[in-house]
């Protein structure tokens, strides 16, 4: 079948030129400009899917993308709006909720069995008889129903873009109020984006009509049209505004792009979104929308239908009757709920020959075999008197709510009058003006002017216009909405996507749910795709007279964003976070390391080249004991702070003494929060009165540096905090040649046992880079820390390797330190410990009055220590499986954990750190420790350190 | 996204801030007060005088926020005219 | 089909089932007073009414019924936490969830296909390591699994990120699970009101009057009762709540934003979360696949949406699910939580002899909701607070003795 209408109609296909796609396996012919569901409907499918619960057919209804019965699968894509996709080329489509076929699904057999489901009826039942029914026997039954479109696990790649853009004056929606919006406030000087959803500009121009002449309105849009191009407006056609966030922050979705705009002021002429009807069956294919019936006729050229019946709840149904009637649909009959001539419109289709039957109403409609499309329906007088009439159409005009989501996002609320038909939105916050049919206006002259009232009012906001004599701000007015009856035998449906009728509601009701929210949340009326955007009104409507409520008292609706479906593609950040990179990681790639992301970096576990890592960690730890290795540690925290306070607030974040800290000496830092606990370390290095370069820990230097600023600006000292971290590499030389491979090179630094002790900092150059060595570190070797500008790194370590340095890993590292006892911040603390657990009282200073914590400190110490943190060994292998992790224990319950643990080939034994009761932790003592087999084994404490108890490795 | 005024920076978008607790009304905790500064902030159905950062240029700086509609009231640095006229917190 | 359907179905009419009686005219008194009408409210209301014999009970709900942050959770259930107390308390939460539809007589829909969280960094493992050992000590389901357990448990999970994020490993916590979140607090609302309790809902607390160390009566925006006990369990309004009762408590509230796809056919059965990522993903049984991650980084109490806190929750799951891509958003929303300093409930005494605390569930306080009730509903009918309570007593702060889970709790929920 054809259904094409003649030239004339048809605004947005090209009809010299065709294309085809498949719809369930079936050639569809469209032409460009089509979308899937008004080609479909051209070749005369009307079915697009079929409901959620039931399993109906369903088909076109708003031809705008509202509902959720056109949803269909297009590949590798779910949930595609039919009404709203363009059809292209060779794209495959198929429909939801269907087994079998869309014509004879298997799945209808659910709308017999409708009267056994009651609303709720999945919380009556499915969890017996067993105590586990509802996951292993009822769950999976329900789930399989479960859901609309599928996911493809192995979706084409696509790639999404987002960008930022800022105006004076962002208008949404272009139809004639937000054109003119645009326009006025374009022409006052305001830099305007205008952002439109269809393809087009002009709204309702360039479907709906407006008055008993047609022309009128294409006059108009070609007016309005006219002036945007000249007005210099930034025009975004097929682009949503799917939200209104604080500040006007307004994210536009096109295409696969998200355009994120700020705006100074807001024009919200969003439309108006008309009304389903309520009547039995009125989700027939067949049952459309007026300005479904329009859209199809005005923008894709085709015959909603061969003979209609128009349903008119307002002045729309006798203009699109009119427009049905010039397309050479026949009109079996207009029918108007009221008894009076309103709008002076129906003498105009008795002119016409066309029959209007007044104070009547749409009682139920009938299908055709299987309730595939419409054939039939039944008209009541006020005195209940029925008349059937054959139809392949039902149009209906049942008034509008107003395009309320974005300006409810902004504050705003929709507010009904008494009787409930009239609704408006009020309370609109600064900067946010409302304009056309979403301010209740239908009449074209009136939204015309709201718009530039406005437009207006946005360019005084943006200081373009005086704003002295303003016109009055665009006054919201009632828009009215028809109310509809529910149908003794049901199937009139409130909610398409939920397959939800009017005693679904009731029975929410007289269940016991009464407020808005848990009838929502107990029947998921307005749950689905379409948001309540028809749903919300009817509902509130039965719940207001079911419980005797007014509805402001009930409440209508809230909206929240998106307004709209959003792609989580468009939304996520197409770039994915990255770890960092030091100075030296190419060399490390180049020398066989084994890198690993730790932190937020990449760091070498170890060089092992085509040798096991274990070899490798063993024969990097020996090389260190042995003779030198060198580790790339510009992963630490580095901190730089200047000024004549410096000394003193060192004094006042850290726990020891600063202050006579003499230039040229290296001290350790311990840093605590304000309840106590370790919050970091480091070192400081004293390289003037007034000038600290301090170290912190990768993880918390971030944190730190912010203490610090907040600290300063609290305290008001004069000092001045660098984060230097990114800017400066760092390489630890150890081992027991370490100072020998530095006095190969050519340097400014005296490096002899003399000029250089430990914990002393030196500056200078070293092999032509500049830097800063500190002699520290953690292996307990002769150690140096060589700070660098980390543009001269790869130099100095290719120097060092010149002079006889081996690299060595993170891996190797760790096992140094455990033997050396140290621990690691945020490894061997958690967020309660304190100094004391670790047995780190020496590094509280008791002389000062006060640092960060040691308010705390004190108050906790003197409330006892619950755990310790000791050293132990194995006393033979590892058979327990002990691991990190592993539990301590201490009359059958666990009291701490293994925190550090590996096996020393120094010791030639498993040595590990633990936290447990303080009364097991000291040398000497056994504590109790669980393998990851549920093994239990004693394990001796011992003192730490594991490895050179008298620590004159370092010294030498 | 909501903006947020630097008070040396001018406004800017709030991701360029960094939030940092409430604005004690003394710089150091003392013995007496360690418990309510600890554990007990402040969580008023109103106004907050709160810490924030601008962290690409480092300023740390007061704001005046009501915690039930993210309204921010002013912004200014410690010390500031604005800053003695505020209200305690 | 069920014979209870069988048996609607073949009836004439709808028989109403009336599971929330219409709000009655308030008392003058009450044994107990229960501030709050979320879910562990009413769970507390059907264990006093059901155990202890106390019906004389009126739960004050100042909006709808469970409308607060047992609305707006996303209905995980857990207990795989850091210390003994927090895992044998949610422990027993979980498995009064096992029997709870039976216990109704409402399908709470608990579906236990376990939680998978995944580590991309060593750290993770060790803490991972450590939950698992806690959870085991403390008779839980749970195990670390490798990069391949991971695959095995849930096939969909992008491994590697581009060499971004590997995953290295995972904690598998197979006795975690979701449940209809309405369903739990209308369950016990029913089961409450046929035992007597009285459910007031749009009915708002102002105010008490409070004579010595004893709370006497309480004033609602509907009238003053008199209290014989008081229960406040009032989500994130419990700051302001105890604040009208002259108790301060350690509370600060920050929005949670959560967001749900549209339908889609079923494909991933388990929880999935990951702690580096914050971010996790759950299918419910509607086939929307909610996503939900950290709070909001500054204190508010607003449930406003954000744009950026929506693409920090997209990133994070197409980090994890890249093929979701397509997947279209439905909702966002916001709840308000209430964190302690150190994310742990607050439950039992206050300085108040007669008023009983169930405050500072933050994120996590859904999956509570039975134990709390049924532990809160002893405290207040034996004026002693038992024993798996006393970890999480108020005055826990100024002992210093705060429970150690700052780590367990990041993107969990």
């Amino acid at each position: 079948m054809n259904n094409r209408l003649g030239n004339g109609w048809g605004s947005r296909i090209d009809r010299n030129a065709s294309m085809a796609f498949t719809f369930e396996g079936r050639p569809v012919t469209a032409h460009p400009g089509d979308t899937i569901a008004s080609a479909l409907a051209a070749n005369g499918e009307w079915v697009l899917s079929r409901s959620f619960k039931y399993h109906r057919p369903r088909g076109v209804l708003t031809m705008a993308g509202q509902d959720a019965n056109t949803l269909v699968q297009i590949g590798d894509e779910a949930n595609v709006r039919a009404d709203l996709r363009e059809a292209a080329q060779g794209m495959a489509v198929t429909p939801l909720n269907v087994s079998g076929s869309l014509r004879r699904d298997r799945g209808r057999i659910i709308d017999r069995l409708g009267r056994f489901l009651p609303v709720g009826f999945y919380y009556r039942t499915f969890f017996g008889p067993g105590k586990n029914s509802w996951l292993k026997l009822w769950e999976p039954i329900i789930r399989a129903s479960a859901g609309l479109g599928t996911v493809s696990l192995t979706p084409a790649r696509r790639h999404y873009a987002k960008e930022t853009r800022h105006c004076d004056l962002l208008v949404v929606g272009a139809g004639p109020a937000g054109l003119a919006a645009a326009i006025t406030a374009a022409k006052a000087g305001a830099d305007v984006i205008l952002v439109e959803k269809e393809p087009e500009l002009g709204g309702a121009l360039t479907y709906a009509r407006f008055d008993a002449n047609a022309a009128d309105a294409a006059c108009k849009l070609a007016e309005l049209r006219d002036k945007a191009a000249a007005a210099g407006i930034t025009v975004l056609t097929g682009a949503t505004c799917n939200g209104r966030f604080a500040d006007n922050w307004m994210p536009v979705l096109q295409g696969d792009r998200l355009i994120r705009i700020r705006a100074a002021e807001l024009v919200l002429a969003t439309g108006a979104h008309e009304q389903p009807l309520i009547f039995r069956n009125n989700d027939l294919p067949g049952v459309m929308l007026s300005s479904a019936a329009q859209r199809l006729m005005r923008h894709y050229g085709v015959r909603p239908g061969q003979r209609a019946v128009v349903y008119a709840g307002d002045r729309d149904g006798y203009l699109a009757a009119l427009d049905l009637d010039d397309a050479g649909v026949r009109i079996a009959a207009v029918v108007d709920p009221e008894t009076e001539d309103r709008d002076g419109l129906s003498d105009v289709l008795i002119q016409r020959g066309l029959t209007v039957m007044r104070g009547c109403r749409i009682t139920e409609a009938q299908g055709n075999r299987g309730g595939l499309h419409l054939k039939s329906v039944e008209i009541r007088d006020d005195n209940g008197t029925a008349t059937s009439l054959d139809c392949d159409l039902l149009v209906v005009a049942g008034g509008y709510t107003p395009g309320y989501q974005l300006a409810l996002h902004a504050g705003a609320r929709l507010t009904s009058d008494d009787s409930g038909t009239r609704f408006s939105i009020t309370g609109m916050p600064p900067h946010v003006h409302l304009a056309g049919a979403a301010a209740g206006l239908s009449d074209l002259g009136a939204v015309v002017a709201s718009g530039e009232i406005a437009g207006t009012r946005a360019a005084a906001g943006l200081g373009l216009l005086p704003a002295q004599d303003l016109p009055a701000p665009v006054q919201a007015r009632w828009r009215r909405a028809v109310p509809s009856q529910a149908h003794p035998k049901g199937r009139d449906f409130v909610d398409f996507d939920e397959d939800l009728q009017v005693k679904d509601i009731e029975n929410a009701i007289a269940d016991g749910y009464r407020e808005l929210e848990l009838i929502k949340r107990y029947s998921t009326v307005g749950m689905g795709p379409s948001q309540g955007r028809h749903a919300a009104l009817a509902t509130a409507r039965i719940v207001a007279r079911k419980t005797a409520r007014s509805l402001a008292e009930v409440g209508i609706t809230t909206s929240r964003p998106p307004f709209g479906p959003e792609k989580l593609g468009l939304l996520a950040d197409t770039t994915p976070e990255r770890y960092r990179h030091t100075a030296l990681h190419a060399v490390h790639q180049a020398a066989g390391a084994r890198m690993s992301p730790v932190g937020a970096w990449w760091r070498p576990l170890a060089y092992p080249g085509t040798a096991p890592m274990s070899d490798a960690i063993r024969r990097e730890i020996r090389l260190v004991r042995e003779a030198v290795g060198m580790l790339d540690v510009s992963t630490l925290g580095k901190l730089e702070l200047r000024g004549k306070d410096a000394a003193t607030f060192l004094d006042r974040i850290y726990t020891m003494a600063h202050a006579r800290q003499p230039v040229g000496r290296v001290r350790y830092c311990l840093a605590l929060n304000e309840m106590g606990s370790i919050l970091d370390d480091g070192v400081a290095y004293r390289l003037a009165e007034d000038h600290f370069y301090v170290t912190a820990t990768t993880g918390a230097v971030e944190r730190l540096y912010a203490e610090m600023m907040l600290q300063k600006t609290l305290w008001g000292m004069e000092v001045d905090i660098q984060n230097v971290t990114a800017a400066f590499a760092a390489i630890n030389l150890t081992g027991p040649h370490a100072r020998e491979v530095l006095q190969r090179l050519p340097g400014s630094i005296d490096f002899t046992r003399e000029g250089f002790a430990y914990l002393d900092g030196r500056s200078g150059e070293l092999a032509g880079c500049p830097v800063r060595a500190m002699r520290i570190g953690f292996t307990g070797e002769l150690s140096y820390e060589l700070h660098l500008p980390q543009s001269h790194a790869p130099a100095l370590w290719a120097a060092l390797a010149q002079a006889g340095a081996e690299p060595y890993g993170l891996e190797a590292s760790r096992m140094l330190r455990l033997e050396k006892g140290h621990i690691i911040i945020g490894q061997d603390t958690d967020a309660l410990s304190t100094p004391d657990e670790l047995d780190m009282g020496w590094a509280l200073s008791r002389k000062k009055p006060f640092h960060v914590g040691k308010a705390a400190t004190e108050q906790r110490r003197a409330m006892g220590r619950k755990r310790q943190l000791c050293g132990f060994v194995l006393p033979g292998g590892n058979d327990a499986g002990i691991g990190e992790s592993s539990l301590v224990l201490s009359n059958g319950q666990p009291i701490g954990h293994v925190t550090s643990f590996g096996h020393s080939p120094t010791l030639g034994k498993w040595i590990g750190l633990a936290y447990a009761a303080p009364e097991d932790a000291k040398p000497g003592s056994q504590i109790r420790l669980r393998g990851f087999s549920a093994t239990e084994i004693k394990a001796p404490v011992v003192a730490l350190p594991f490895y050179d108890a008298d620590n004159t490795r370092q010294e030498i | 996204m909501k903006i947020m005024t630097c008070p040396v920076n001018g406004p800017r978008n709030i991701s360029e801030f960094q939030w940092l607790g409430p604005v004690h009304d003394t710089a150091e905790a003392t013995d007496a007060d360690l418990l309510n500064r600890l554990f007990f902030a402040p969580n008023p159905m109103g106004v907050l005088r709160e810490w924030w950062r601008h962290t690409p240029s480092n300023t740390v700086f007061i704001a005046e926020r009501d915690l039930t509609t993210d309204e921010i009231l002013r912004s200014y640095l410690k010390g500031s005219d604005a800053d003695r006229t505020a209200s305690p917190a | 089909m069920p014979l209870e359907l069988l048996k609607y179905g073949l009836r004439r009419g709808h028989k109403p089932f009336h599971d929330i009686p219409p709000t009655p005219d308030l008392r003058r008194s009450y044994d107990v007073v229960i501030i709050g009408g979320g879910g562990h409210g009413l769970a507390a209301a059907y264990y006093l009414s059901r155990y202890h014999g106390i019906t004389n009970v009126a739960v004050l709900e100042k909006g709808y019924l469970a409308g607060g942050n047992t609305a707006r959770n996303t209905t995980t259930v857990r207990s795989n936490y850091l210390t003994i107390p927090s895992i044998e308390f949610y422990r027993e939460g979980v498995s009064l969830f096992e029997n709870m539809s039976h216990e109704l007589g409402f399908n709470v829909m608990f579906s236990q296909r376990g939680q998978l969280t995944l580590a991309h960094s060593d750290g993770a493992m060790r803490s991972f390591r450590l939950r698992a050992e806690m959870g085991k000590h403390a008779g839980t389901r749970i195990e670390v699994v490798d990069a391949r357990g991971v695959q095995k448990i849930c096939p969909h999970v992008n491994m590697d990120f581009g060499g971004q994020h590997e995953v290295l490993g995972g904690l598998w916590h197979a006795d975690g699970g979701t449940a209809r979140h309405d369903a739990v607090a209308w369950g016990y609302a029913k089961r409450a009101a046929e035992n007597g309790v009285q459910i007031h809902q749009r009915t708002e607390v102002t105010g008490f009057g409070v004579s010595g160390d004893r709370v006497t009566e309480v004033r609602t925006n509907r009238g003053t009762i008199q209290a014989g006990q008081v229960l406040q369990a009032a989500g994130g309004m419990n700051g302001r709540i105890a604040e009208m009762a002259g108790i301060r408590l350690p509370i600060r509230c920050f929005p949670l934003q959560a967001m749900v796809t549209q339908p889609l056919k079923p494909f991933l059965d388990i929880l999935l979360s990951s702690s580096d990522l914050h971010t996790y993903l759950v299918q419910s049984s509607r086939g929307e696949i909610v996503i939900g991650g950290g709070t909001d980084p500054y204190q508010l109490a607003s449930t406003r949406s954000t744009l950026p806190q929506k693409e920090a929750l997209a990133t994070g799951a197409l980090q994890l699910m890249p093929f979701l891509h397509n997947v279209k958003l439905l909702r966002q929303w916001a709840g308000i939580t209430d964190i302690t300093p150190d994310f742990s409930p607050i439950m039992g005494a206050s300085p108040l002899q007669n008023y009983w605390l169930d405050a500072g569930w933050g994120t996590w306080g859904f999956k509570a909701t039975g134990v709390a009730g049924k532990r809160m509903a002893e405290t207040v009918a034996t004026a002693r607070v038992p024993d798996i309570l006393r970890p999480f007593a108020l005055d826990r702060f100024s002992r210093f003795e705060l429970l150690n889970e700052m780590g367990a709790t990041a993107a969990g929920h």
